[in-house]
């Protein structure tokens, strides 16, 4: 399992430089703007300010190739389901095969938005460590009991990950072969529940260990975060907002028919 | 079962991000009802982190295999807090795989966090099982129901959602027969998730009784509440939590 994310955050650009509470909201708000678009007319731009914005934090191109792996099996069956099976203005037709042309809009304002959202999300996570995300979130009003949880399970997520790992290599050691029996299943189920009982064995001690560090008795996760940052922070967010309205404007004027 | 960015209307992430706020809302409250809310919340992070690696598990059934939610037993053994480490682990799943989005992390979390909470529900009623079934049977088969009526209900909102994404042109009979077969499909994982629910059930039983009470319901040990007035003066290197606060 592939847990790493900050790779790329030390880097120095302009997005790795915004100031991270302002940054959230920032692209937060584009985001926002980019899931509101349902005119196909509208993709180019969302892909064009993704584009600039992702060539602006100077991630390497192989970073978005990465994570886009898994959810690129998904935009694939879009890519091939839409076309084919939504629409009744045919394009082209080859056997029982038709291509649609309502379908193929549907398939390019969908693949468009996720495409551009997705990227979105990477450049948040990929130009910021991820403590610091969440100490931001902190200081836009997540509760602290949800911080402090999401923070302990990021900390022990490597851990757990390095259990499972050994268990598998173990069993595997001992010639376990996964094939669909009811004793594989009982073997798989009591990984399962190994690592469960471990990892509530280990909350103990880390809850005992928090306690003598005064855990409890003083006030939860403050955020370290204050303010908006410098003006240059200020106008990237009225940037972004200004970008988000005016896709929203424009879809409103693209779909209220004319008199 | 994870809905990705840009697939469903803004509407409907929107009304997921609502809902799905005021069931945090919710939990939280009833979490923090806990006389020491404090001392559950490492055990809830730290089960939360593991859940999130056990649904990485494959298991077979050939001729494929599939990887679990397990919904059912986060709720039996997390109560309330199993939607907050749902909620956390879609946003770690966001992240680091790319299962689902952040966009959608609302509506996700509704998906696999209602269906969690039922399951807490369902599991508790394992008292009502009749008396003549030995306690661990009476596990395994509330195990099993609150694993498979928790997918159950999971892949019921997972399709209902979609409904709202199809696009409008979709020819009627075949958007009915790909949601008939979609939910065909996940009919399998149902009784899966349910058996597998109910073998991790009786493994926990047997190995660590006392994860299966639920986290909100046990009661915190003397230990973690109370002010130790007399340090205990039989050995000076060991350290209490209050003796170093004081």
């Amino acid at each position: 399992m592939r847990l790493t994310l900050d790779t790329y955050a030390g880097l120095h650009s302009p997005l790795h430089c915004w100031w991270p509470r302002s940054k959230l909201v920032g692209l937060g708000v584009l985001m926002l703007g980019f899931a509101c678009v349902q005119q196909v007319q509208l993709i180019p731009v969302c892909l064009m300010v993704t584009a600039v914005l992702y060539g602006l934090s100077g991630l390497p191109w192989s970073f978005l190739r990465s994570r886009l792996r898994y959810p690129g099996l998904f935009l694939l069956g879009l890519v091939i389901a839409l076309p084919l099976l939504s629409g009744s203005t045919i394009l082209w037709q080859w056997g029982p095969f038709a291509i649609r042309q309502e379908g193929l809009l549907a398939m390019g304002l969908i693949a468009g938005r996720f495409l551009s959202i997705v990227t979105l999300g990477m450049l948040l996570l990929g130009t910021t460590p991820l403590l610091m995300l969440i100490d931001s979130l902190v200081s836009l009003g997540l509760p602290p009991l949800l911080a402090e949880m999401t923070l302990l399970s990021y900390r022990y997520l490597f851990d757990m990950a390095d259990q499972l790992t050994n268990l598998r290599q173990a069993m595997r050691l001992r010639g376990f072969h996964p094939n669909g029996n009811r004793q594989s299943w009982q073997q798989l189920a009591a990984v399962a529940g190994t690592l469960l009982v471990r990892s509530y064995e280990q909350s103990e001690r880390v809850y005992k260990a928090m306690r003598l560090r005064g855990y409890g008795h003083s006030q939860s996760v403050k955020s370290q975060i204050k303010g908006w940052g410098k003006s240059a922070d200020l106008v990237a967010i009225g940037l972004c907002a200004t970008i988000s309205l005016a896709l929203i404007g424009t879809q409103i004027w693209l779909t209220v028919p004319e008199t | 079962m994870h809905i990705p960015d840009g697939f469903i209307p803004p509407q409907v992430c929107i009304v997921g991000y609502g809902l799905s706020g005021l069931i945090t809302w919710h939990c939280l409250r009833q979490v923090q009802r806990h006389p020491d809310p404090a001392a559950q919340m490492p055990k809830a992070s730290l089960l939360a982190a593991a859940f999130f690696v056990v649904t990485s598990i494959q298991i077979p059934l050939p001729p494929m295999s599939l990887h679990l939610v397990l919904s059912g037993l986060l709720g039996a053994v997390l109560g309330y807090y199993a939607f907050l480490a749902i909620l956390i682990g879609l946003f770690f799943q966001a992240l680091f795989l790319g299962h689902g989005g952040l966009s959608t992390l609302g509506v996700n979390s509704l998906i696999i966090g209602i269906p969690a909470l039922v399951g807490y529900g369902i599991f508790h009623l394992r008292r009502w099982l009749p008396r003549a079934l030995t306690p661990s049977v009476r596990d395994g088969i509330s195990g099993f129901l609150a694993g498979a009526i928790g997918m159950m209900l999971a892949v019921t909102i997972f399709i209902s959602l979609l409904i709202f994404a199809i696009p409008v042109g979709f020819d009627a009979a075949t958007e009915r027969m790909a949601l008939l077969t979609l939910g065909i499909a996940h009919g399998p994982l149902v009784l899966v998730e349910g058996i597998f629910t109910a073998l991790l059930v009786t493994f926990l039983r047997r190995t660590k009784p006392e994860l299966l009470t639920g986290l909100v319901s046990k009661p915190t040990p003397e230990w973690a509440t109370e002010r130790i007035s007399q340090p205990e003066p039989t050995n000076s290197g060991n350290y209490s939590a209050d003796r170093l606060c004081d």
